[in-house]
């Protein structure tokens, strides 16, 4: 296989009458990479793939496929293929004629295409399944034949509609796996569309999270969990425990926060704000569940967070403590169980620290809803 | 628990008179195919005879109107298939603010009387001719051109409505599915939707022929030189009925019962095959070792189809080597004798009116003139005769050459105003 | 090219969607809108001979109209009586069969929508098969038994009801019953679309709480199958007004339908403007009046048909 083709939007809007449901998106997806669009129901996510896949016209800005602008090119001449959020298998035809309808429609004989339905029900491994109705399928082979489908088309890119959403968790996670193999295997781009930042974070080599038709931040899993650039992007991947406040003094890469609850704190500013953000800004410091760590009692500091303790739950790999945390949202820290004895802290004061590495500062923003 | 069966009873009463409405006068008009009278009617029975099918068949107008009605009917499919559904179609895509008002319009030809559609069209197209300079016997006032455009303007309403019922169930994803996998619109339309919909549009060309070998109001309109059946049956029923018109619709009967009895065992066979996978195990599925029901078992409606397609062999079989020659032949002797003793009554009572007259000298010709003018009402069953279509009597006189019999009597029952009630009908269709 | 059409032709593709158009512009102006209005604009032209037509003579006139009010000109009477009265009793009788046909039909109706089982599709099946019967030949079928000889006549005479034949046909008995006959389906089927998904739990709340059947009818079946109800009464009030084979068949010889009316000005007066106009009138009138009932009974265009 190549090495892929890549997709390109520029400058990308996308309007229903008055609405905009995408609003100038820039994204370079490398050929041969796995790449997710991450964000909420309804932040136009299949819109941007409608668009790639050719049903819509960019109402500004351009669709480039290996280079090439798209503008007023037919789905049906893109090298693309997409596999739709309800699947879309042609329910009147058995799963290998499902599987080789882009052979069908290129004219190729039974032979042929019963020969290559065998080998991609191989690879989807439902050998000898091909002359089954796809209603006689369970809904993980459906989803596998419709992978097979697409694939036979021999599309440069393959778009993904959240097509895991139907699956229960279990089946979730293990077609996870098996689509990134899938993937590595063929080698070709893969652009998949999700609302869960599990799958996203697992799949990706890289990930753009959206927002309300905005793409806020590009990067592979660790970046975008690791050093979100705005708050919506940390709150929504992931859990996250926000602290509102001012920035103070700004040290180089790191800043000092002054929050509304917790005083004084220590953190690093995230890579995309590095010079932007000037004292005075309003700001928000985000910091992971696992980055806390208990400290001694009454510990005073920069890195030092002391609340009272609502409640405590055992989670088997982790400790999961909920204190009071800042605008009405609860704080909470998971500590991992490394079989310490843990003691009841309900009700009472405690204090935990983190290394300043781990809490990053960004401008103030809205968050993403619970 | 009383007031409960009595309300059962009275359904089942109700349920007995409805169908007694519906179906009683289909069967009784069966029945009078195979009597010999030559006006079609039950009672009194005189003779089984098989003869009104081969008159039927020897009808050079009824056969024509077959063809010309099939003709009609093949481009009426169509032309009302491809409209209905793209108007379905065009109905599940169009702007949201136009959807009422196109469908105020595509709904609207099922409302507008036939008669006026037939018109319209009729006006339209001859003015459309007309300004294209065309001559009158162009395209366009073909009469075969303006029944299947007139038909198709309401029975493509009727297509819509049974199509768009499935189109509702079509996910849109299919279509642009095939699209992505490279099919061009018109492969996507032929290889997913067109599949799709064939139940829905083998119900609509079935639904479409009949509408349209039935109709009348419209076509009468625009046939021209193509008479459909219907339209050839009307003339028929209108000037003088014969028991042909019986023995056509006993076999139209038949036909409908036919389809209607096998569309219902192929349903319960489907049922009953399904049920039997259901209850089948794995292992008898996979050796191919399942023995699926028998045709006729437990399926009333095969059962129903062999029994009827059997009695349709037994009954043309009888009706080849059958000669009702003799019965008739006494029938007729009979009715001879009849005619003859009211022949003989008859000039009894015009001596003795003779002799009244002779004695009132000027009133008997104000009592001949209402006699004759009720005669023309009652015989034949006037009744249907239009006031403008006087011609009914001179059309049905050709016809006494060909059925001489029972017609002895009518020249001298004309002047009886007490044998109107009684052989009038007969007699006038005979005449 | 306005943006929908060109979306419209993306959805489509060029090929199919200008067929699609085509299809549907066809039917909607080439063969309802156009061919309606034709034949609006031509009741009211006067009746000339084909070489007249766009001639100097062929000018708008109400001709037409006042003929149907005020009969020929310098006619003995000051109103068209006879014609009127034909239209008069053509749409009085039209909503006594719409009447007579909904209270025969809603029991069926809703005794076929609310009982499951196997005999119900026989019951069906025993609903349809008349009407795949050809209409003449169901008017034909209702002439042999309604007639002077007919069976009924000889029944009721041999059962000594009536010492002499009953002439149904000139009473219009027999006409009244063809036209009930020839609708039932239509009045059924919407009715019975409508009940069926009526959830039968409803009623049995409403028999717990102790309603009566006729109660149960009046305030749960009928309000919720209104719109079949209307949609069924619609279609059999239209088709029963515009009928013309059951009353060419069927009717007494004194009494006219409109329909026949407009059928001898075309075909036997050779009076296109003048059929044209009856025609008018009586699709207009249809129109209001089940316009002006639907507005009564609060029900909309869009039930119609389901
Ligand atoms: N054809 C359309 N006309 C008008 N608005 C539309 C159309 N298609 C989508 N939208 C709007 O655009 C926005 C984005 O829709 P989109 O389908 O892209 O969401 P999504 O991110 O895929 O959501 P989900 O995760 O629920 O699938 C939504 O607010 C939707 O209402
Ligand atoms: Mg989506």
């Amino acid at each position: 296989m190549s090495a892929g083709v890549g997709v390109d939007l520029e400058n990308l809007w996308i309007r229903f009458g008055d609405f905009v449901a995408v609003r100038d998106a820039n994204v370079n997806i490398n050929g041969g990479d796995f790449f997710s669009f991450l964000g909420p129901s309804g932040c136009g996510k299949t819109t941007i793939l409608r668009a790639v896949s050719g049903f819509l016209e960019p109402s500004d800005g351009r669709v480039l496929i290996g280079g090439n602008d798209m503008k007023g090119i037919g789905p049906n001449k893109r090298p693309t293929a997409l596999i739709f959020q309800n699947l879309a298998l042609f329910p009147l035809m058995k799963v290998w004629e499902n599987i080789t309808f882009s052979m069908e429609i290129k004219g190729a004989s039974v032979r042929e295409r019963r020969k290559r339905a065998d080998e991609l029900l191989d690879m989807i491994a439902l050998p000898g399944q091909g002359d089954k109705l796809p209603s006689e399928l369970s809904g993980g082979q459906r989803q596998r034949v419709a992978i097979a489908r697409a694939l036979c088309a021999e599309p440069d890119v393959l778009l993904l509609d959240e097509p895991l959403s139907a699956l229960d968790l279990k089946l979730r996670q293990h077609m996870r796996t098996e689509l990134r193999e899938i993937q590595q295997r063929v080698g070709i781009t893969f652009i998949y569309i999700t609302h869960d930042q599990g799958e996203a974070l697992t799949m990706s080599d890289s990930i753009a999270v959206m927002k309300a038709g905005v793409i806020d931040q590009i990067g592979n899993g660790k970046t975008i969990y690791n050093d979100p650039s705005t708050a919506f992007a940390a709150s929504f991947v992931g859990e996250n425990n926000v602290f509102r406040g001012k920035i103070k003094r700004i040290m180089g890469e790191e800043a000092l926060i002054q929050t509304n609850r917790s005083g004084e704190l220590v953190a690093r500013i995230s890579t995309a704000n590095q010079g932007k953000m000037k004292e005075g800004d309003a700001a928000m410091m985000f910091i992971r569940p696992e980055a806390f760590a208990l400290a001694p009692k009454g510990a005073k500091g920069t890195h030092f967070v002391t609340a009272k303790v609502n409640n405590e739950e055992f989670e088997g790999n982790v400790f999961n403590i909920f204190m009071e945390g800042d605008g009405g949202k609860e704080l909470k820290v998971s500590i991992p169980n490394l079989g310490q004895s843990f003691e009841d802290h309900t009700g009472q004061n405690i204090t935990l620290e983190y290394e300043t590495k781990n809490a990053v500062i960004v401008p103030a923003g809205e968050l993403a809803a619970e | 628990m009383k007031n409960f069966s009595f309300m059962r009873l009275s359904l089942w009463v109700y349920l007995a008179i409805f169908f007694a409405y519906l179906l009683g006068p289909l069967v009784i008009m069966s029945a009078t195919a195979f009597n010999s009278p030559s006006f079609p009617r039950m009672t009194p029975w005189e003779c089984l005879t098989f003869e009104w099918f081969s008159a039927l068949f020897r009808d050079e107008r009824i056969l024509n109107g077959i063809w010309n009605s099939i003709l009609v009917g093949a481009g009426t499919v169509v032309l009302s298939v491809a409209m209905g559904l793209a108007g379905a179609l065009m109905l599940t895509q169009i702007w949201p603010k136009l959807r009422a008002t196109y469908y105020t319009i595509i709904i609207a030809p099922i409302l507008i009387p036939g008669v006026v559609l037939g018109i319209s069209t009729l006006v339209f197209w001859d003015r459309i001719n007309r300004m294209l300079g065309l001559g009158a016997d162009s395209f366009l006032s073909n009469g075969l051109f303006l029944t299947i455009i007139g038909q198709s303007t309401f029975i493509a309403s009727y297509c819509m409505l049974v199509l768009v019922a499935r189109l509702q169930r079509y996910d849109i994803a299919l279509t642009e599915a095939a699209l992505d996998l490279g099919a061009t619109h018109a492969q996507a339309f032929r290889k997913v939707l067109l599949p799709f919909m064939r139940p829905a549009i083998a119900s609509a060309a079935v639904l479409a022929f009949l509408a349209s070998f039935e109709n009348y109001n419209t076509t009468t309109f625009t046939f021209g030189e193509y008479p459909t059946l219907t339209i050839e049956l009307a003339q028929k029923v209108r000037y003088g009925i014969t028991p042909a018109i019986s023995a056509l619709a006993f076999i139209i009967v038949v036909l409908t019962v036919f389809a209607a009895l096998f569309n219902e065992a192929s349903i319960r066979r489907k049922q009953l095959v399904a049920e039997a996978r259901k209850k089948a195990t794995v292992e008898e599925l996979e050796s191919g070792k399942l023995r699926l029901p028998g045709f006729l078992s437990s399926n009333a409606a095969a059962v129903a189809l062999v029994v009827v397609a059997c009695a349709t062999v037994a009954v043309v079989g009888t009706a080849s080597v059958y000669s009702p020659q003799q019965c008739i032949a006494n029938v007729q002797e009979q009715k001879r004798l009849e005619t003859e003793e009211r022949i003989k009554e008859l000039r009894r009572q015009r001596e003795l009116r003779r002799q009244q007259q002779e004695e009132q000298g000027e009133a008997a010709p104000a009592q001949t003139a209402p006699a004759t003018g009720s005669t023309g009402n009652n015989s034949g069953f006037g009744g249907v005769f239009a006031p403008g279509s006087l011609s009914g009597g001179s059309e049905a006189e050709p016809e006494t050459e060909q059925e001489p019999q029972g017609n002895n009597s009518g020249f001298g029952n004309v002047f009886d105003p007490n044998a109107l009630s009684g052989d009038g009908g007969e007699s006038g269709s005979g005449n | 090219m306005p943006s929908f059409l060109k979306e419209f032709f993306k959805r489509n593709g060029t090929g199919m969607g200008s067929l699609m158009l085509g299809l549907v512009l066809f039917w909607t102006v080439g063969l309802i809108i156009l061919p309606q209005l034709s034949m609006l604009d031509f009741s009211f032209r006067p009746n000339l001979p084909p070489p007249e037509i766009g001639g100097p003579k062929d000018v708008y006139t109400l001709e037409n109209y006042k003929y149907l009010i005020y009969g020929p000109e310098g006619g003995s009477q000051d109103y068209n009586a006879v014609d009127l009265k034909v239209f008069f009793r053509t749409l009085v009788a039209a909503v006594c069969v719409t009447v007579f046909n909904l209270i025969l039909c809603y029991p069926i109706a809703y005794y076929l929508a609310q009982t499951k089982g196997n005999h119900i599709r026989i019951f069906a099946l025993m609903l349809i098969i008349p009407y795949w019967i050809n209409e003449i030949l169901r008017a034909f079928a209702l002439r042999i038994i309604f007639g002077e000889t007919g069976v009924l006549n000889n029944m009721l005479v041999g059962l000594g009801v009536f010492d002499t034949p009953f002439d149904f046909i000139r009473n219009d008995i027999a006409l009244y019953a063809g036209l009930g006959y020839a609708y039932i389906l239509l009045m059924i089927f919407p009715i019975y679309n409508v009940i069926e998904s009526l959830d039968r739990n409803q009623i049995e709340a409403a028999r717990d709480m102790g309603a009566s059947w006729p109660m149960i009818h009046r305030r749960v079946v009928i309000p919720y199958a209104k719109p079949g109800i209307s949609s069924g009464c619609t279609m059999v009030f239209m088709l029963s007004a515009g009928a013309l084979a059951a009353p060419q068949i069927l009717g007494g010889p004194s009494s006219l339908w409109f329909t026949q009316l407009i059928y001898q000005q075309f075909n036997d007066n050779s009076d296109w403007p003048q059929g044209a106009a009856y025609a008018v009138v009586l699709l207009v009138t249809c129109i209001l009046l089940v316009l002006a009932v639907m507005r009564l009974f609060k029900v909309n265009m869009g039930d119609i048909g389901k």
